[in-house]
């Protein structure tokens, strides 16, 4: 027999964020990710950066590009931004800041994570942000960016 | 394409069938597309027999999960010309985005060549019960491990990243978005087989709404329906005997992602990017230019994509689409605008992939077009999801 829960007074469980399964290609990232520091994917053929690492370099094109993770300063700069007020996924909390972002040292690459200032926080194209990183369960961490004058 | 479409005007659309639009189907898709099939040989004057070309694209529009299954969820070629009876020289279905136009190219490719003599080209949408989007996934693998974990996931949202951009770039407005979803609603208020027939939405009612993806809201999106359409395509030579006056493709392009990104990140500038392509190709494609375009249609699958549309075919400059949108200008009701939404689009119809602006190309060239007719139309164009991921077709009932 079910047991509902709330009629037995039992409080909701806190959400559970969605967990990043390393694989081949993405193990160093994580790893790195997990030491709060963010990499990017570097060609070993072309020495181009790139991410998410594909099974070619976007650069080169070489299908052995031994991606190896190499860490970013993490400065970045705001590209857009969104509000989520109905997410999709289980585990985060409306109203949350998404931004997307360019890496200050490698520009070419955009990223979107959320923003931890908030839905509220007030920004415009190129807001300089910093990486932070959300330590969703033990030994796994997200990417996501503050804002520099908050960080 | 480097040159002129050597198929130039050789391939023509001569016949159609729409079923109705809806938000829940109370048959089977399979049952729908058989009908709607049929109905769509005989408008062209033809029967079963004499068509010898199947095309479509099955793709199952939905993000969630769910699962394909022809003849419930999707409708494939093969599917089709078993369940109607044909015997079919060639029957394909295109994979991938932007569906129509990759799909419409095989069938008109395929008339060109001689592959097949009549072809049935249709698009079959399920809308599945349950939520279109919602992922209940507790774990991120593959490509979902460099979006989801961080909260970024759907189409909304992508499309909401894109279009902030340009709001903050070119100072657009919700006034003028507003202005955009109406004008397709009204248009497709028009229209009897739309799911929202006899339903306009004012700039107000859109106002009065709640971001969910700032700074868009449900109206920006086009509403999952099911629903068939069907076109029949044959050279032009054979159109001559038929009983509609038929519409020509005069050219097409296709436009492709270049750029390594996560799943489902499309930037303003991949797609504005991309869409330099696209109309150069469309342009020498066709033989025509933007001034020689009559009834350009505007893809608005997610109604930011009828500026990003507006400003890759120049109609007008980079970043000013919303303000020609503000002054009236793409108003399907008042002379000399530009009717970008005059067939209602997606947001006017419901979700059916492309098919609405073909269809009001076909319909307003052919002369067919009831009391919505236009009057003095030669050339059509319709767009198809986004320059990076779809592209354009170019329409003419006066090939020179
Ligand atoms: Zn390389």
């Amino acid at each position: 027999m079910e047991i509902d829960q709330h009629a037995a007074g039992t409080a909701a469980p806190p959400p559970v964020r969605i967990i990043p399964i390393p694989d081949a290609t993405s193990a160093g990232y994580w790893e790195a990710a997990a030491n709060h520091v963010l990499t990017v994917a570097r060609c070993a053929v072309c020495g181009q950066t790139t991410l998410p690492p594909d099974m070619s370099c976007p650069h080169c094109h070489t299908t052995e590009p031994g991606f190896t993770f190499v860490p970013v300063e993490g400065k970045a700069r705001v590209r857009t931004w969104t509000v989520i007020r109905r997410p999709f996924l289980q585990g985060f909390t409306p109203p949350f800041m998404l931004v997307d972002v360019e890496l200050n040292d490698h520009p070419h690459i955009r990223m979107v994570a959320g923003l931890l200032d908030g839905a509220e926080a007030k920004l415009e194209i190129g807001t300089p942000v910093v990486v932070a990183f959300e330590d969703i369960a033990p030994k796994i961490s997200v990417p996501a960016f503050r804002l520099e004058k908050s960080a | 394409m480097s040159r002129v479409f050597k198929a130039r005007n050789q391939v023509a659309l001569v016949g159609y069938a729409h079923s109705p639009a809806v938000r829940r189907a109370t048959r089977p898709l399979g049952v729908t597309a058989i009908e709607t099939a049929k109905a769509a040989i005989a408008d062209a004057g033809l029967t079963v027999g004499q068509i010898d070309g199947f095309v479509s694209a099955p793709l199952l529009p939905a993000s969630g999960e769910h699962k394909a299954q022809d003849g419930i969820s999707i409708v494939s070629s093969h599917w089709l010309a078993q369940h109607i009876g044909a015997d079919p020289a060639y029957a394909v279905g295109f994979q991938g985005i932007g569906q129509l136009i990759g799909s419409l190219t095989l069938a008109v490719n395929a008339i060109a060549s001689g592959a097949a003599d009549y072809i049935l080209f249709h698009r079959a949408l399920h809308n599945p019960a349950g939520s279109y989007n919602d992922n209940p996934m507790t774990e991120a693998r593959g490509a979902d491990q460099w979006v989801a974990p961080q909260g970024f996931y759907g189409s909304m949202p992508t499309i909401a990243l894109a279009y902030n951009e340009y709001c903050q770039r070119y100072g657009a407005t919700r006034e003028a978005l507003a202005v955009v979803v109406s004008e397709a609603r009204k248009n497709g208020a028009r229209i009897p087989w739309s799911a929202w027939y006899g339903k306009p939405l004012s700039v107000e009612q859109y106002l009065a709404e709640p971001t969910l993806f700032d700074p868009l809201c449900r109206y920006d999106a086009d509403m999952p329906v099911e629903g068939v359409a069907c076109f029949v395509l044959t050279s032009a030579e054979r159109a001559k005997d038929l009983k509609n006056k038929p519409v020509y493709i005069a050219g097409y392009a296709i436009g492709y992602p270049r750029e390594n990104r996560p799943m489902l990140h499309w930037t303003l500038d991949d797609m504005m990017e991309a869409g330099k392509g696209v109309a150069a190709r469309l342009w020498r494609s066709s033989g025509l230019g933007v001034a020689d375009i009559d009834l350009p249609q505007a893809y608005d699958g997610f109604s930011p994509f009828v500026y990003i549309w507006m400003e890759t075919l120049g109609l007008c400059k980079l970043g000013e689409a919303h303000e020609l949108v503000l002054s009236g200008g793409i108003d399907s009701d008042k002379p000399r605008t530009i009717p970008v939404l005059s067939g209602g689009g997606a947001i006017g119809n419901g979700r059916m992939h492309g098919v609405p602006q073909m269809l009001e190309n076909y319909l307003q060239l052919s002369g067919r077009a009831g009391e919505r007719q236009r009057a003095d139309l030669t050339t059509g164009l319709s767009c198809h999801s986004t320059p990076s991921l779809g592209g354009a077709v170019v329409y003419t009932n006066d090939p020179v």
